[in-house]
């Protein structure tokens, strides 16, 4: 399913880690492992990122280095463009802060922009472990169904004990629409109703998708899209937070006023998996 | 200046019967299906000089006086009224759907705020007759105010609309409320700066001060001062007593936004708007407190607030037919054909775009708020004001029938619409493929494709995972090249064996055929018919039926 993945690297304390976490991925997925580097390559930074590999146990004749210079974020796009690569692995500091919010980072523009797939590592660590907990974010669309389909192969592949299908909504101005004489009782109800409904809409969709191998559990929780499914994630301790990648690049105003993917990028409620 | 005894008798006695006769009349407009808010005003009405001035001109000036503290007491309970109707309004919109939306929300809104306010201002400016204004230096300020008062719209009645539709949770009824949100921010925007350009300030701002200083306000409590609301509303939820501490804090800050926006000479009403939209888009803000907020004020500011609107006009002295005609064309016009227009330049349909025009034509409470202030400011006199409250009722009332009569055709793709009973079969089949290959055959004449297509991808899926659901119901379905969906049904007098979830043998089978790379529409109908077999009693029952006629009729009935 990913015949080509992609290690952003750079001489940080978590890239070992991270050359030890894409050889296992490597491995599960057995494809080809390509490592990029951005910055100036000379005798020094060769050592430093030899060292790093022979460091993490990985073979250096197994894999495949591209230097790259300039920006980091568009040097690594290029790059991961045009050696064909499926997934790319990245590291992410976990959260941003005020004015990198803002202004942007390195880690925040390959998530929003490469386009294949990406899965960022939110702590790699030196003794890499098969991820155990799925949990992925869908609706109905078939931009989504292919989300499903590869965190279910990803999932099956790593042996996963839970697979779960998180199902969030929210309805804008309810509170105004149901008006001045319903309890909160009543509100309850209502939200309760259509929280059941989209289960089993979910349900009948998941049924289409005849996905076998690992039960598959569906979750409908009600509350900001986006946020909602992350949080709940984040609160039930998910190895990988599986969502699809954005249809339109995300721009400053989706920073400001975030929905969907944004919170997840905003703080990362797990490992982050962006299916394209 | 003090109360006396006397006067906080009659202050609290005065209060007393607007809240009394609003809550009566809102209630049952309310059991009419009608928003409370026609029942408030007409309360207001029927206290106010139109009816009880001209029956006891006494006994109503004693109760509600035009003049002195009594006067004041009761407008500045009023002003707190509407700056709290605007901080709910604000905490409704979430300007995140807005940009989800994407283009369609973003069209439709801006052609629903440019061509009502061309077309508002253009009349007003160049035929002022027809609002009963001269040729004077005004009538500029005045068409500016026009140009807004119709292209403003009224998010709460239009999100009660959706509801009462059933269109909430669909793609339209986000679109709609979508664009009300953004309407919303730029039609109060508009009018604060109308009101700044009036020069109402008297903290001696020039406009380009006012219209910086706004433009700053905006952008600061919307960017960063959003972020922190969103950090202190959890601490607050957590380590302070339950509601109070939360309602506390979201009234400190609504009064504290209205108060800067009214010193640097705007109203503050936008400034409780724009505070509302920075809190209610917190992810921690809990529904339930939302609840008590909207239910505080919808209560007990909002009803005080319309009976006053009917204590400071007389409605029959100042009811102009012509007036009253133009604003309400105008307004249909505006918004119908603006949204319509927008809705429809960014891919929806003819009828899809006319339930949106009609969807966004919705003025209610805004636009009463709206025309209050400008006839507070002398931007308009009381026979604009008492049409732009007609047309505010008037439009909230007729959104929902139009849209209704619209959604006919959207209407067309449920269940109960593609049942027919010409595609209703008897069967004896012990097999399913034939049952299957049976129905196939019916769709394959109506849909004009090949049986075999249709057959292959219905068994491919029952291949797949059996369809069997209960109740001796079992839908077995596909996705093929259709426009719209098909269902066929047969009543199998053996039961056959789909592998339902209870084990029992499947007798009626459905085959429903809906559009590929349309997967909404297959839940939504697969959902819909399970979900009308859920009674296994009912099910039995039309199992006794023996013509295609009855049966259709009494699967219609189940819910």
């Amino acid at each position: 399913m990913f015949s080509k993945i992609g290690l952003a690297i750079s001489f940080s304390p978590t890239g070992k880690a991270l050359v030890k976490e894409s050889v296992r991925l490597q491995h599960v997925f057995n494809s080809r492992l390509v490592l990029i580097h951005i910055g100036e390559r000379n005798s020094e930074s060769e050592e430093l990122l030899f060292n790093t590999i022979d460091e993490a146990g990985a073979d250096r004749n197994n894999l495949e280095i591209i230097w790259g210079e300039g920006d980091p974020a568009t040097a690594i796009i290029k790059a991961g463009k045009e050696s064909g690569i499926d997934l790319l692995v990245a590291g992410a500091l976990e959260k941003e802060k005020m004015l990198k919010f803002y202004f942007g980072s390195v880690a925040r523009k390959i998530m929003r922009e490469f386009p294949a797939s990406s899965l960022i590592l939110k702590s790699p660590s030196l003794e890499p472990v098969p991820f155990k907990k799925f949990f992925i974010t869908a609706d109905y669309s078939p931009r989504c169904e292919k989300t499903i389909r590869t965190a279910f192969q990803f999932a099956l592949k790593e042996n996963a004990d839970e697979f779960t299908i998180i199902r969030d909504f929210y309805i804008p101005g309810l509170t105004a629409a149901i008006g001045e004489n319903r309890t909160y009782d009543e509100l309850s109800a209502l939200i309760d109703q259509m929280k059941y409904e989209e289960e089993e809409k979910m349900r009948l969709f998941i049924n289409e998708l005849n996905l076998k191998g690992l039960e598959i559990k569906i979750v409908c929780v009600y509350g900001k899209e986006g946020w909602e499914d992350s949080n709940y994630a984040r609160t039930n301790e998910a190895d990988i937070f599986a969502v699809t990648g954005p249809e339109k690049r995300l721009k400053f105003l989706d920073r400001l006023f975030p929905h969907d993917i944004e919170y997840s990028l905003e703080t990362l409620p797990a490992n982050l998996l962006i299916i394209k | 200046m003090q109360l006396s005894a006397g006067q906080i008798t009659t202050f609290l006695l005065s209060i007393s019967i607007m809240l009394f006769l609003a809550k009566v009349l809102g209630e049952i407009f309310t059991k009419l299906k009608q928003p409370a808010i026609v029942g408030e005003i007409i309360a207001g009405i029927l206290l106010g000089p139109t009816v009880f001035g001209m029956i006891s001109p006494d006994i109503f000036q004693w109760l509600f006086p035009q003049h002195g503290v009594i006067k004041i007491a009761l407008d500045s309970f009023t002003t707190i009224a509407v700056i709290l109707l605007l901080l709910i309004s604000g905490l409704d919109v979430d300007l995140s759907i807005v940009l989800s939306q994407g283009k369609k929300a973003i069209s439709t809104s801006f052609m629903g705020l440019v061509v009502p306010f061309v077309l508002g201002f253009a009349v007003s400016y160049f035929f002022p007759q027809l609002m009963g204004i001269g040729e004077d230096g005004s009538k500029f300020v005045f068409a500016l105010f026009m140009g807004t008062a119709l292209s403003i719209s009224a998010l709460p009645v239009i999100a009660k609309t959706l509801m009462d539709l059933n269109i909430f949770k669909t793609r339209l009824g986000f679109i709609i409320i979508a664009a009300a949100m953004l309407n919303d921010l730029f039609g109060w925007l508009i009018f604060s700066i109308i009101l700044g350009m009036m020069g109402t300030n008297t903290h001696g701002f020039t406009f380009e001060q006012t219209l910086f200083l706004t433009i700053t306000f905006v952008l600061l409590v919307l960017s960063i001062g959003k972020k922190i609301i969103n950090k202190i509303i959890p601490l607050i939820q957590t380590k302070i007593s339950f509601p109070g501490g939360i309602l506390n804090f979201i009234l400190i800050l609504g009064f504290l936004g209205a108060a800067f926006t009214e010193f640097i000479g705007i109203h503050a009403i936008f400034g409780a708007f724009i505070v509302g939209i920075a809190i209610g888009d917190s992810v921690h803000l809990k529904e339930n407190t939302r609840q008590i907020i909207h239910q505080f004020v919808s209560n007990i500011f909002a009803p005080l607030f319309f009976v006053s609107i009917g204590l400071r006009v007389n409605f029959i002295a100042n009811f102009d037919i012509v007036i009253v005609l133009t604003i309400l064309v105008l307004a249909f016009a505006g918004k119908v054909i603006g949204c319509g227009f927008g809705a429809y330049w960014s891919g929806l349909n003819k009828n899809e775009s006319l339930v949106v025009g009609f969807g966004m034509n919705s003025r209610g409470a805004m636009e009463i708020i709206l025309g209050i202030l400008a006839l507070q400011a002398g931007l308009i006199h009381e026979e604009v004001f008492v049409g732009l409250v007609i047309m505010a009722l008037f439009t909230s009332i007729s959104s929902a029938p139009l849209m209704s009569y619209f959604l006919k055709e959207k209407d067309k793709t449920k269940f109960k619409h593609l049942l027919q009973e010409r595609f209703v079969l008897f069967t004896n089949e012990s097999e399913k493929e034939n049952v299957i290959t049976r129905l196939v055959e019916i769709a394959a004449k109506e849909v004009k494709i090949d049986k075999g297509v249709i057959l292959k991808e219905v068994l491919l899926r029952e291949k797949n995972l059996a369809t069997g659901i209960a109740n001796y119901l079992a839908l077995p379905h596909a996705k093929i090249k259709i426009k719209e969906p098909f269902v066929a049904i047969a009543i199998n007098k053996c039961g056959v064996n789909f592998d339902a979830a209870d084990g029992l043998q499947c007798k009626i089978i459905i085959l429903l055929l809906t559009p590929e790379n349309n997967n909404e529409i297959q839940l939504q109908l697969l959902a819909e018919i399970a979900g009308r077999f859920k009674d296994k009693e009912e099910v039995e029952k039309l199992l006794l039926l023996q013509n295609p006629n009855e049966f259709c009729e009494a699967l219609k009935q189940l819910s």
